[in-house]
C-alpha cells in the first residue's frame, strides 16, 4: 500500500515536472524568437565557421551548376548580345538623362524635406549561403555581416524586387526574413500606383494557398486596378520608398464591404534567389 | 563513432547545399527538400548501444542547427529529443531493415514538423494554414525515403567493413 502511495506520488512529481519545462520552453522559445534574439560571440564564431566551411564544400556544386547553366544559356547568347548591343548605344543618352534625374531627385528633396530616397542607398551584393531550411522560419542565410557594414533592419532587394530584411547578422554572415512571412509584427507600407494614381496601403499577410501578398487597409471607395504597381511607401522608416515589390493580380472587399483587399503578384521569384543586394544608407559610412 | 560523426557533418551541410538547389520556400517547396540531419539520426540510432553517446551528438547538431540554420535557442534541441524519444520508441517494437528505418524516417519528419508547426503556433510567432504543414510533409516524402535508403545501405556496408556491429 505504502509502495503503490509512493509510486503515485512520484508520478505525480514527474508530470509536474513536464508541464513546468514545457511552460518554461515555450516562454524561452516565445521570447527568443519574438525578439529576434541577437547571437552572442561564441555562437557567431561557430556561425562564420561553419559557414565559411560551407561556402568551400560549395565549390564543386557551384562549378558544376554555373556549367550546366552556362550551357544552356549558349544558345541565346547571339540574340541577347543583339540586345546589348542595341542598349549600348543608347548609353550615353541614358547617362545624360541620369545626370539630370539626380539632380531634380536633390532639388524635389530640398523642396519636400525628405531625408533618405533610393538613390541614397548604396547596393552591397551578397550571396545567399543558405535557404529556408527547417521551413518555418522563411529565412536566407548571406555571406556578408557586419564587417561589411551590414546591420539588423537593412533592406534586402534583388533585380526583379523586394525581398526582405535583415533580422540578425555575425561578423561575416546575416540572416534575412523574407517577405513572405506571416509576421504580424512586421507590416509594410506599401504604394499602390498605375503610374498617375498612388493609393497607400498595409501590406498584411502572405497567401500559402494563392502565393500571393494581401494589401489591407484601402478604402472601397479608392480606384486600383488589377496590372497596377505596388512599392514599398517609405513610410515606417525600415523600408525605403520605390522599391518593387509586384503587381496586383486580384482585388476583393473584405467582410463589412467597407475596405478592399488586394492581392499582390510578387515580383521577386522567391524560388531562385542566388545574388541580392543589400542597401545601404550612404551617410550610414559617414 | 568517427563514421557516425562523418555521417552526420555530411548530412548537416548537405542541408544548406541542396537548399540551393531545391527551392524550400514555403510558397513553392520541392519534392526533394528534407531534414536530412533528422534522417542520419534515425539511421544510426540502432548502432548505438551506447545512449549517452548518441544523446551527445543529438545535443551538439542540435545546437548547431540552432545556431547555423534557425536562429533560434534551445529549439531544435528540444525538437531532435523529442524526435529521438519517438525512434527510440518505435526501434524496441520494430526489427531493424531497410522498409522499417524507411518507416521510421518518415515518422521522424512529420513528428518534426508536425513539433515545429504546434510549438510557433502555441507561442504565435508566425502563423501558417494546416494545410502548409500537410504540404511539407508530402513534399519531404520522397526526399526523405531517396536519403534514408541511401544512407542505410552506406553505413551497413561500412560498418560491415569496419566489423563494428554497436557504438559503445
Amino acid at each position: 500500500m505504502l509502495k503503490y502511495k509512493k509510486k503515485k506520488l512520484a508520478l505525480r512529481y514527474v508530470i509536474l515536472a513536464i508541464l513546468i519545462s514545457i511552460i518554461l520552453f515555450l516562454v524561452i522559445f516565445s521570447y527568443t524568437l519574438k525578439t529576434d534574439r541577437k547571437l552572442n560571440k561564441v555562437e557567431s564564431l561557430i556561425k562564420d565557421v561553419i559557414v565559411f566551411s560551407q561556402k568551400i564544400v560549395y565549390v564543386p556544386f557551384n562549378y558544376l551548376s554555373d556549367k550546366v547553366s552556362d550551357f544552356s544559356k549558349l544558345k541565346d547568347v547571339e540574340k541577347e548580345n543583339d540586345i546589348l548591343n542595341t542598349s549600348l548605344d543608347r548609353m550615353s543618352s541614358i547617362e545624360a538623362e541620369n545626370v539630370e534625374l539626380r539632380r531634380q531627385i536633390e532639388k524635389l528633396k530640398e523642396e519636400l524635406n525628405i531625408d533618405y530616397v533610393l538613390t541614397d542607398y548604396e547596393y552591397l551584393n551578397a550571396t545567399v549561403v543558405s535557404r529556408n531550411i527547417g521551413y518555418w522560419y522563411n529565412t536566407i542565410t548571406l555571406d556578408k555581416g557586419s564587417y561589411s557594414g551590414v546591420e539588423v533592419d537593412m533592406v534586402v532587394i534583388n533585380a526583379k524586387g523586394l525581398i526582405g530584411k535583415v533580422i540578425s547578422t555575425t561578423t561575416f554572415t546575416s540572416e534575412v526574413r523574407l517577405i513572405t512571412t506571416n509576421d504580424s509584427n512586421n507590416k509594410i507600407s506599401v504604394l499602390v500606383s498605375d503610374g498617375n494614381n498612388k493609393v497607400y496601403g498595409l501590406l498584411n499577410k502572405y497567401d500559402y494557398d494563392t502565393n500571393t501578398l494581401k494589401i489591407e487597409g484601402i478604402s472601397n471607395t479608392l480606384q486600383v486596378n488589377i496590372g497596377d504597381m505596388v512599392y514599398t511607401s517609405g513610410m515606417g522608416g525600415v523600408f525605403p520608398s520605390g522599391i518593387l515589390i509586384g503587381k496586383v493580380n486580384a482585388i476583393t472587399t473584405d467582410e463589412y464591404d467597407l475596405a478592399k483587399i488586394i492581392n499582390v503578384t510578387p515580383s521577386a521569384d522567391f524560388n531562385d534567389i542566388n545574388f541580392v543586394s543589400i542597401l545601404k544608407r550612404k551617410s550610414d559610412e559617414k | 563513432m568517427i563514421i557516425a560523426i562523418i555521417a552526420l557533418v555530411i548530412s548537416f551541410f548537405l542541408e544548406s547545399i541542396t537548399s540551393c538547389f531545391f527551392p524550400n520556400s514555403l510558397n513553392m517547396i520541392s519534392y526533394f527538400t528534407t531534414i536530412y540531419t533528422i534522417i542520419t539520426l534515425v539511421v544510426l540510432y540502432p548502432y548505438f548501444d551506447n545512449n549517452k553517446k548518441y544523446y551527445m551528438l543529438l545535443v551538439i547538431f542540435g545546437i548547431l542547427f540552432d545556431i547555423i540554420y534557425t536562429n533560434t535557442f534551445l529549439l531544435n534541441i528540444v525538437l531532435f529529443f523529442i524526435v529521438s524519444l519517438f525512434v527510440r520508441f518505435i526501434n524496441y517494437h520494430l526489427a531493424t531493415n531497410l522498409l522499417n528505418i524507411n518507416i521510421i524516417s518518415i515518422i521522424a519528419i512529420i513528428i518534426y514538423h508536425l513539433f515545429s508547426y504546434f510549438i510557433l503556433e502555441v507561442i504565435g510567432y508566425l502563423q501558417y494554414p494546416f494545410m502548409l504543414f500537410i504540404n511539407i510533409i508530402s513534399h519531404s516524402l520522397i526526399m526523405t525515403i531517396i536519403y534514408t535508403t541511401i544512407l542505410y545501405l552506406i553505413l551497413k556496408k561500412v560498418y560491415m567493413h569496419v566489423n563494428i556491429k554497436t557504438i559503445r
